[in-house]
């Protein structure tokens, strides 16, 4: 490890429909925080269109290389993580940062291997940018402790760190990036042809507020006042591995071991028994509010908030009274 | 098609896994397949029934034998199993280089067409392997897939994403990793277990040449008990919650 040399951190900006995501936008934040007032300095990379205003979101110093061209937008990894690789070279960069979205997981994992990096992902704790990390393993049971013995480190960072808040007067540097060099000859071994849009207009992983059924919702069509409460809650819809292979919503609403670790401000578990499998996916949830018939559910031992009742009746209370606290607002 | 599954075993799903001065302790836990691999062995069987004349391969990095998990994939159909022996095999990076290196020793001039992962381990939970296999052995990565198709030239596959789902197309080779939803595996019985038992397994040792990129610095077994407050009626809950500040009255 080279001690000593002050860091320089590349953020990767994931540009979704020309703007900014709002995940990238946290990593870039936070790492401008740390770095505010110490030796380091933090850069950026974003690859794809960008809309007219599109870096008018970031504050900060540093430099952000955009690069722009068709061929981004067939989802080529190689190409992308060719030019970070010339980058962080060329710049010496010693820390290079992605959000915990599909993409970023991809890239992150690719370049530690080109790389040889120290692989940094989900570590909460001390802000997510030293150089130690402490996460979950094994379901959430445990917590490791580990340090970077590399001189590049690599880090995946989701909502399981708080949102940083950061301002400043300053604007960064926006520098076009020339990708000329790494298009050859517009071949491609792996091609995105086709998108479909999800029913969801915001992941799970993402949200705020996630609104989750288990297999005491009893059917599908009883999704609806779940996705109804959510709404109201500006929050997405989940649900266990019980209620997904019932077919009731599909695998990319689960949540758990074989879903996905989820870390909203609140979650509301109605009709999930709160399996360990179920509960891995929710240890870094801040606010875990358990509907549930049976008094004795395990649910309830991980809920910080509880009611035992019929979520039939329950949820449509709920919505109820919070739609006439709102509609008062 | 030449088709390679890197496997590994995890405490079983549902152990709660202790934690002894500072070191993990799994003494007592029992050791299954990690779920996503299941997938992934699947698939390829899936594919070597599609075309004749394929042969699939499974490797596991392990520090100690893994005779029965290895059964477990010959059994799924799998046809021949490798055992890579390493010295502490907890970090990503070590166990994609022991896999890069036996994968180049095996097949010296090109790669194998496809390489199958599971999308993560249920231990470390990391999901680096896959990315750092393929980047190791300079060859495309797909990432997690939902669905897979293939043709002699290429696969089309299915990946999600935060907005929903990618049809890509991609040329072999590929490293690409199991998704939950790609398939339901088989439930092998006592015919392929026993023919798996005449299926060849190689035992290598993997000299550490690869020093770790992570130092583990300690183990803390984490407390998931929280004290929960019931309230009597969904009125007493949004109260509770409206009063606390996890719901605002503002919306959102
Ligand atoms: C390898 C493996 C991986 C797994 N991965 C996951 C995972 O990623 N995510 C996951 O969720 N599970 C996972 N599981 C499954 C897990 O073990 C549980 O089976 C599952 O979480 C149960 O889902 P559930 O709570 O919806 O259903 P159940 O356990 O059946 O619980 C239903 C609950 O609803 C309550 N209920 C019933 N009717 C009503 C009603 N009318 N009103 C209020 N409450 C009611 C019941 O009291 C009960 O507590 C995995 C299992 C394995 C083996």
């Amino acid at each position: 490890m080279m001690t000593g040399m002050a860091e320089h951190y590349l953020v990767f900006l994931e540009l979704r429909n020309g703007a900014i995501a709002k995940s990238s936008l946290d990593v870039w934040n936070r790492f401008q925080k740390f770095s505010s007032g110490r030796d380091s300095r933090v850069s950026a990379f974003a690859a794809g269109h960008a809309a007219e205003g599109a870096f008018d979101c970031l504050q900060g110093n540093g430099t952000v290389y955009h690069t722009d061209g068709t061929h981004f937008r067939t989802g080529c990894d190689s190409v992308v993580c060719a030019m970070i690789e010339t980058l962080s070279g060329a710049e010496r960069v010693t820390g290079i940062a992605f959000a915990s979205t599909a993409m970023g997981r991809r890239l992150a994992a690719f370049l530690a291997g080109r790389l040889r990096a120290a692989f940094f992902s989900g570590c909460g704790g001390s802000g997510g940018v030293e150089k130690v990390c402490s996460r979950f393993i094994h379901s959430g049971t445990v917590i490791a402790s580990y340090a970077a013995a590399a001189d590049m480190t690599i880090f995946l960072q989701g909502r399981e760190l708080p949102q940083p808040e950061f301002s400043s007067a300053e604007k960064p540097a926006i520098e076009a990036f020339d990708a000329t060099p790494y298009v050859v000859g517009g071949i491609h071994s792996l091609l995105v042809h086709a998108v479909s849009q999800s029913c969801q207009k915001r992941d799970v992983a993402e949200a705020s507020v996630v609104v989750a059924g288990g297999r005491g919702m009893g059917t599908r069509e009883a999704f609806g006042m779940l996705e109804e409460l959510a709404a109201l809650l500006d929050g997405s819809v989940g649900a266990s591995r019980a209620a997904v292979d019932e077919g009731w919503r599909p695998h990319s609403y689960q949540i758990g071991q074989t879903g996905k670790r989820i870390a909203p401000d609140l979650y509301i578990a109605c009709g999930i028994s709160g399996a360990l499998q179920h509960l891995a996916g929710i240890r870094s949830a801040r606010t875990v509010v358990a509907v549930n018939s049976d008094p004795d559910a395990p649910i309830f031992g991980a809920a910080d908030y509880g009611i035992v009742g019929e979520v039939r009746e329950v949820i449509p209370d709920l919505i109820g009274i919070l739609r006439d606290v709102m509609a008062k607002k | 098609m030449r088709i390679v599954v890197c496997i590994c075993q995890v405490p079983d799903t549902a152990a709660s896994i202790a934690v002894a001065d500072g070191e993990l302790d799994l003494a007592r836990v029992s050791w299954v397949m990690n779920p996503y691999d299941e997938y992934a062995v699947e698939e390829a069987v899936r594919l070597k029934e599609q075309f004749t004349g394929s042969e699939v391969v499974v490797m596991t990095v392990t520090e100690g034998p893994a005779r029965e998990l290895l059964q477990k994939a010959l059994a799924m159909g799998a046809d021949r199993a490798v055992e890579l022996l390493a010295p502490s095999v907890q970090d990503s990076f070590r166990i994609a280089s022991a896999l890069a290196v036996s994968l180049r020793e095996r097949y010296p001039q090109t790669p194998p067409d496809l390489v199958l992962c599971g999308k993560e381990s249920l231990d470390y939970q990391n999901g680096a392997v896959p990315g750092m296999l393929a980047a190791l052995l300079d060859i495309a990565f797909a990432g997690p897939v939902t669905s897979l198709a293939a043709t002699g030239e290429m696969l089309e596959l299915q990946r999600e994403n935060e907005n929903g789902t990618e049809l890509l197309h991609v040329r072999y080779p590929v490293v690409i990793s199991a998704e939950k939803g790609l398939n339901i595996p088989r439930k092998t019985g006592i015919r392929q277990v026993m023919e798996a038992r005449k299926k060849p397994i190689e035992t290598i040792s993997v000299p550490d040449i690869q020093a770790s990129l992570l130092l583990p610095l300690g183990f803390e077994a984490v407390s998931v008990k929280k004290s929960c407050r019931f309230a009597k009626s969904a009125g007493e809950l949004a109260g509770m919650l409206l009063q606390d500040g996890h719901i605002s009255a503002g919306g959102g």
